[in-house]
């Protein structure tokens, strides 16, 4: 019989954490360089960008885009597998369980205009990403929700992912070792959310 | 007016297998230590709704009343347990009763869970002996793992954890908690054992293992507290490395 799903399904789990979340995790860390002031910001962007085309291009594609679209669209069949039910069983990780795919719903639709507007549109258009052009662009007030709203639930299905990433690979086994785990990611899942709206806020003044 | 007191039941009752569910209310004289099972057969005897309607009695199953045999598994007040083990004075009323349906509904609250059967074959969830005649010295249970392999022994089929994985029913393939960890029963077994690759092959195959979606709702609603969510892991353990043995030993 064919494993084809089993592999599948752990290189979803894994493709979470590698590159998917160190990319979530240099996001947070870029993005809060903000609060030393604009010009640290715009100087580690323009870090990023002096990396050269050729050889940036082909790793957006490869380490980012591919793992992405895989990453979400069997991410989305999964999803459809599942009927949340934490009305009805209204434990922690019930609850955990429906909002890893609450999240993953709003993070895919935000991910896709956060990255036709501002990467493909706004960059590739030739316009540089820099504080000035964000603080304006938050400036709108939905805007700016919307995206606070995107980081934190990608920060909570990353966190989540953490979690579960430990029961899927066997590596928590009994229940001590699980809940050690999900308090641990729960609290990486706080400080990051706190970081976020740190440095979201320092673009409304 | 102590001797007045009833119990109001709101029961989800299905006439076919087709055909549309519908709720009538029961009231059931109040007894000292009265269960589920008991109201039941109180209905069954006097098949009259709270209106006065006399109606059909109503389907379920039980057997063993006492937790063991797991027949009389079904959706009390939004939570699937055994009714026999369910006591009224537990219970907040109006105490409201549905058929699992996670499984399909044969008529009223009976439903039909040959689907765990087919998967307990598909896990291989036995043990090979040689042949009929008596074994002579025949091997021990580990008694380091003797302990765990009585746990899951417990297992009685009766779909709790099915019911409440939210990864499992028609829209999912996953065979479910209770046949998946069955697995692990046979694989501490010292002859059992000897088919450990089979039973893990076949976990990783579509529905399998992998379809777990770690809610860990399994755990929580076990009746006879089986630690479901360790041998899930301890099982995603054993196949990752029956994984790595396929890719590099062949």
């Amino acid at each position: 019989m064919s494993h084809t799903s089993f592999y599948v399904r752990r290189l979803h789990s894994l493709c979470g954490i590698v590159p998917i979340g160190f990319f979530l995790l240099e996001h947070v860390i870029t993005n809060a360089k903000v609060l030393g002031g604009p010009k640290l910001f715009n100087d580690a962007v323009a870090e990023l960008a002096a990396i050269p085309h050729d050889i940036m291009l082909p790793i957006e594609i490869c380490v980012l885009a591919i793992p992405f679209l895989f990453h979400g669209l069997y991410g989305a069949y999964i999803a459809l597998q599942g009927k949340n039910n934490p009305s009805q069983y209204g434990y922690t990780r019930n609850w955990q369980f429906a909002l890893q795919r609450w999240t993953a719903w709003y993070v895919a639709a935000f991910l896709i205009w956060h990255v036709v507007y501002l990467r493909i549109m706004v960059k590739g258009g030739g316009t540089p990403i820099s504080y000035e052009l964000l603080q304006s662009y938050f400036s709108n007030p939905i805007v700016f929700v919307l995206y606070t709203l995107g980081m934190v639930a990608a920060i909570f299905h990353f966190c989540n992912g953490l979690t579960t990433f430990t029961m899927t690979w066997g590596i928590a086994k009994g229940p001590r070792a699980q809940s050690v785990v999900n308090k641990c990611a729960m609290a990486l899942c706080a400080l990051l959310t706190v970081v976020t709206l740190i440095f979201m806020s320092s673009y409304l003044a | 007016m102590a001797d007045k007191k009833t119990v109001h039941f709101i029961i989800e009752r299905q006439d076919s297998p087709t055909s549309a569910p519908y709720t009538e209310e029961f009231e059931v004289p109040y007894r000292p230590a009265l269960n589920v099972v008991a109201s039941l057969m109180e209905i069954q005897k006097n098949p009259v709704t709270k209106d006065g309607k006399k109606t059909r009695p109503i389907v379920w199953e039980c057997n063993c009343l006492e937790k063991v045999c797991g027949a009389c598994m079904m959706v009390i007040n939004g939570k699937a347990q055994q009714a026999c083990a369910a006591l009224i004075d537990h219970l907040e009323q109006p105490i409201r009763l549905s058929p699992a349906r996670t499984f399909p509904v044969i008529r009223d609250l009976l439903i039909d869970r040959s689907v765990m059967f087919e998967s307990l074959k598909r896990i291989q969830g036995w043990v090979n002996v040689d042949g009929s005649w008596e074994v002579k010295d025949a091997p021990i249970q580990n008694p380091k793992t003797a302990a765990t392999a009585y746990e899951i022994s417990h297992c009685m089929t009766c779909g709790c954890c099915m019911e409440a994985c939210p990864n499992v029913g028609t829209q999912s393939d996953f065979i479910g908690p209770a046949p998946t960890v069955q697995a692990h029963l046979f694989n501490l077994h010292p002859i059992g054992k000897f088919n450990k690759e089979e039973r893990l092959d076949a976990l990783m195959e579509k529905g399998g293992i992998t379809s777990c979606g770690n809610s860990q709702n399994c755990v929580e609603v076990c009746p006879k507290n089986i630690k479901l969510t360790t041998y899930l892991a301890q099982l995603n353990r054993d196949v990752n490395k029956q994984a790595i043995k396929n890719i590099f030993n062949k």
